[in-house]
């Protein structure tokens, strides 16, 4: 699967930071950053009057953040810029995502104001429940991890995979080796498994279970994509999933792949609970891959589409 | 003539950026149908909300001649409308009054003309407010029933506290954007005028049955204006009956916005006119026979309830379903306050845009793409208004719509005469120009030029409007004086600091060359 990276711009704090990790993973995956600005339709209400002279400025507003955003994409990385009309922002991105043909949706998530925490906004919350396309959401706090290292990086060191029991790991596990293939990047498997377990059981037993499920799921790995490099394998135990995350160390510009619920539909994304708790706890992008096509298998074309 | 907008350096002139292929739609070209327009039309407008504000000081100043005046309060409307739109077509442009005056008369004019403007909104939407507080407590009585609640309304620091929350409120949904649907709009529009024929209905049968508080035969006599005492009283009605049909004009400026751009306008606005003022004549007709002009109890020209005539008058008339007047009345502000909301704070971003402000100004929001700076400002300059006015006048609200009034006939009339000077090389190119572009605009800027004359001098008087005085000159002069004045400073001070809007640099004038003598030139390539 390819295409380009479709970026939801929003000329925010948040806009130069989601650039940057766009244009990071293009790089590595020798994709196109397609900018891409949504404009509220006009006419949504009837309280407002419409005015051609106020759209214009707006317009020309957007034209010119648009021009900002694209200036800041390194110079290595091709890009393209788009603005389009739409009357609800996600099925916007959307729609221009699969009209340009895009792999991946990328957009910022708002830090709300608790520390390190990382909220997500109404449009990239909308995506992770619905989207059938993966979604990359850029907490603001990838900013200060990435300032650290010089000129925005060479390229991905490394992918996180964050795989649970539920039916969405087969298809996580097959995107984040066809990723890793894509880019020669190391990937690292940590195992929420004790994490998902009920909260009853004993300390030992969950242990047991997520280090069998990581064998099981490194077997599988070793199958389908011999050649991928598995660096490292970590199992997230802890009283509390933030102490758990906590312990985790990053590379800089690193980011994570985690699966979709069982809620989800085949072929799209829903953001299971525990998921969510990560996607707050994480200081680096957190790619969000859709469930496989088919309930019960991972996608056996690997393109839900 | 056609459609020429690309030569303007307006805001508009730069082409939407759309690379590699994905073209953007536009401005939502053909969105609005005709229905939809007349919607806007009314929630602009609203009706239940401007006539509740304007019918007792405009009784106090006609009397009972209040159908007369809605009938030719009409005609300056109309003219000035008309120039409007022909500018609005050549420059459509967010600062509207303030670009289309500064192109035709030069930075000074321009930017007193968008001063105009924005006092004008800011005063309506302090005044929009203090009627809801009103009427919000009235709700809050009327449901409970316990009657007592509605006077809290007059306690001044409970008044202005609950007004500022409204402010904030309003201002919050304007700088989000939070709009209704349109179905619901269409509902709530629909509402309005549903409860409005109710009321009107129920104040004639209690005149027919002999319940009317001082029921005044109604006779042909009130259409007629000739019957107006004098100039000065005709003056006065006619710059509040101004004031009931603003709004109006945005039904005439939707262009491209519109399905059918050729008739969708001209149709919505015709249709919102009839229907407004069907409904004002009914309003004024039955209600003033109901009421009568006297000052007792529900006189209309009782000051107690001058300013807020359906608070006082829809607990008589309707009874238990008086509370459908306050819901009206309600959810008739709430609408206006929002789209008044958007007119200062669009002019106050061209203003910046074109460097007659701080940069600040023109900043829109990455988010909701709303003029959020202005509008704060916009928000606490109207909240500084009512509460100041609030502990200066007894009648903080009548006074402020006469103030109004003024305002908008000062802005207007310059928007009016803007018209006919920019388009001068034009008059004579078809008889279409002559009448849209000379002489409709040049009538209806006049009379809006004797009008705030009229009323700036008779206001000085200290028992004009309210009667409430300030160094023993009336308030309501005072007031138009000062805001003026104000914008005189802030332009003096603002054309030392940026010099080159004052210059004519940013915005220039210009006159749009005859379109006969200028086609063969165009054929040469010129």
């Amino acid at each position: 699967m390819s295409g380009p990276l479709l970026v939801g711009y929003t000329a925010t704090p948040s806009g130069p930071v989601v650039v940057e990790a766009a244009s990071r993973l293009a790089r590595a995956l020798d994709e196109r950053v397609a900018l891409t600005m949504l404009l509220p339709d006009v006419v949504r209400g009837a309280v407002v009057p419409p005015h051609a002279g106020y759209e214009s400025a707006v317009q020309e507003s957007a034209a010119t953040w648009l021009r900002d955003a694209s200036a800041s994409v390194p110079g290595d990385v091709p890009h393209s810029t788009h603005l389009q009309y739409t009357d609800s922002f996600s099925e916007g991105l959307l729609d221009v995502a699969h009209e340009i043909g895009a792999r991946m949706i990328v957009v910022g998530a708002t830090s709300d104001g608790v520390v390190g925490r990382t909220g997500l906004g109404s449009t990239a919350n909308d995506l992770v429940h619905s989207s059938d396309l993966p979604v990359l959401v850029v907490p603001a706090a990838a900013a200060s991890r990435s300032a650290t290292d010089s000129a925005g990086g060479e390229g991905l060191p490394r992918i996180t995979v964050a795989v649970g029991t539920r039916p969405g790991a087969g298809a996580l596990v097959h995107e984040a080796l066809a990723l890793a293939a894509a880019g020669d990047i190391p990937l690292r498997l940590v195992s929420l498994v004790s994490l998902d377990l009920p909260g009853r059981v004993e300390h030992e037993l969950a242990d047991l279970t997520a280090r069998a499920h990581v064998e099981k799921v490194l077997d599988d790995a070793a199958k389908t994509a011999p050649g991928a490099r598995i660096e490292q394998t970590v199992v997230l135990t802890g009283s509390s999933f933030t102490e758990a995350v906590a312990g985790l160390e990053w590379l800089p510009g690193e980011i994570v792949l985690i699966g979709s619920s069982r809620l989800a539909r085949p072929s799209r994304i829903f953001l299971g609970s525990t998921a969510s708790k990560l996607l707050r706890e994480l200081p680096v992008p957190v790619l969000v891959v859709p469930a496989a096509a088919t309930p019960d298998s991972s996608n056996p074309n690997g393109d839900p589409r | 003539m056609s459609v020429s907008k690309a030569s303007q350096p307006t805001p508009g002139s730069a082409p939407a950026s759309s690379s590699e292929g994905l073209s953007s739609k536009g401005l939502g070209v053909g969105t609005v149908g005709l229905i939809g327009a007349v919607v806007i039309g009314l929630s602009c407008i609203a009706p239940a909300y401007t006539m509740t504000a304007a019918l007792g000081p405009t009784v106090s100043a006609v009397g009972v001649n209040v159908p007369a005046i809605v009938l030719v309060g009409f005609i300056p409307m109309l003219l000035v409308a008309l120039g409007y739109r022909e500018l609005n077509r050549m420059m459509p442009d967010s600062g509207t009054s303030f670009t289309w005056a500064a192109r035709a008369f030069g930075p000074w004019i321009g930017w007193m003309a968008g001063w105009g403007l924005i006092a004008a909104t800011t005063i309506v939407l302090s005044n929009l407010a203090g009627i809801a507080v009103d009427f919000l407590f009235l709700l809050i009585a009327q449901l409970s029933g316990q009657a007592e609640i509605a006077d809290l309304a007059s306690n001044p620091f409970i008044n202005v506290a609950v007004c500022l929350v409204f402010m904030a409120g309003a201002a919050a949904v304007s700088y989000r954007d939070m709009q209704t649907t349109q179905k619901l709009q269409y509902v709530l529009v629909a509402f309005q005028v549903a409860v409005l024929i109710l009321f009107s209905v129920a104040a004639a049968i209690k005149v027919a049955s002999g319940d009317g508080f001082d029921a005044t035969p109604v006779s042909w006599s009130w259409f007629d204006p000739f019957a107006v005492s004098s100039f000065g009283a005709f003056a006065a009605g006619l710059s509040l009956s101004i004031f009931i049909f603003w709004g109006w004009d945005v039904t005439l400026t939707m262009n491209e916005e519109t399905k059918d751009p050729e008739r969708t306008p001209g149709r919505a606005a015709a249709i919102t006119v009839i229907a407004i003022v069907a409904l004002y004549l009914l309003l004024a007709v039955t209600l003033i026979s109901y009421a009568g002009t006297g000052t007792g109890e529900f006189g209309l020209s009782n000051p107690d309830i001058q300013d807020n005539a359906f608070f006082a008058l829809a607990g008589p008339v309707l009874g238990p379903f008086a509370a459908l007047v306050s819901i009206a009345v309600l959810t008739s502000s709430a609408s206006s306050l929002q789209s008044t909301f958007v007119g200062p704070a669009r002019t106050l971003l061209s203003m910046s845009h074109y460097g007659a402000l701080p940069p600040w100004f023109s900043k829109i929001h990455p988010r909701f793409f709303t003029p959020g700076n202005a509008t704060i400002v916009t928000a606490i300059a109207a909240s500084v208004f009512y509460a100041v006015m609030r502990f200066v006048s007894q009648n903080v609200l009548s006074d402020t719509i006469t103030a109004l009034g003024m305002m908008i006939c000062f802005y207007y009339g310059l928007t009016a005469f803007a018209c006919v000077w920019y388009f001068r090389k034009r008059w004579f190119d078809s008889v279409r120009s002559a009448f849209f572009t000379l002489l409709c605009p040049l009538v209806g800027g006049t009379i809006l030029a004797v009008l705030f004359v009229t009323t700036l001098v008779d206001s000085m008087d200290p028992d004009y409007g309210s009667g409430s005085e300030v160094f023993g000159v009336g308030l309501v002069f005072v007031l138009g004086v000062t805001v003026l004045l104000l914008g005189a400073v802030i332009m003096v001070w603002q054309s030392i600091k940026r010099p080159d809007f004052f210059r004519g640099l940013t915005l220039g004038t210009d006159a749009p060359p005859s379109l006969r003598t200028t086609r063969p030139t165009e054929a040469t390539g010129v």
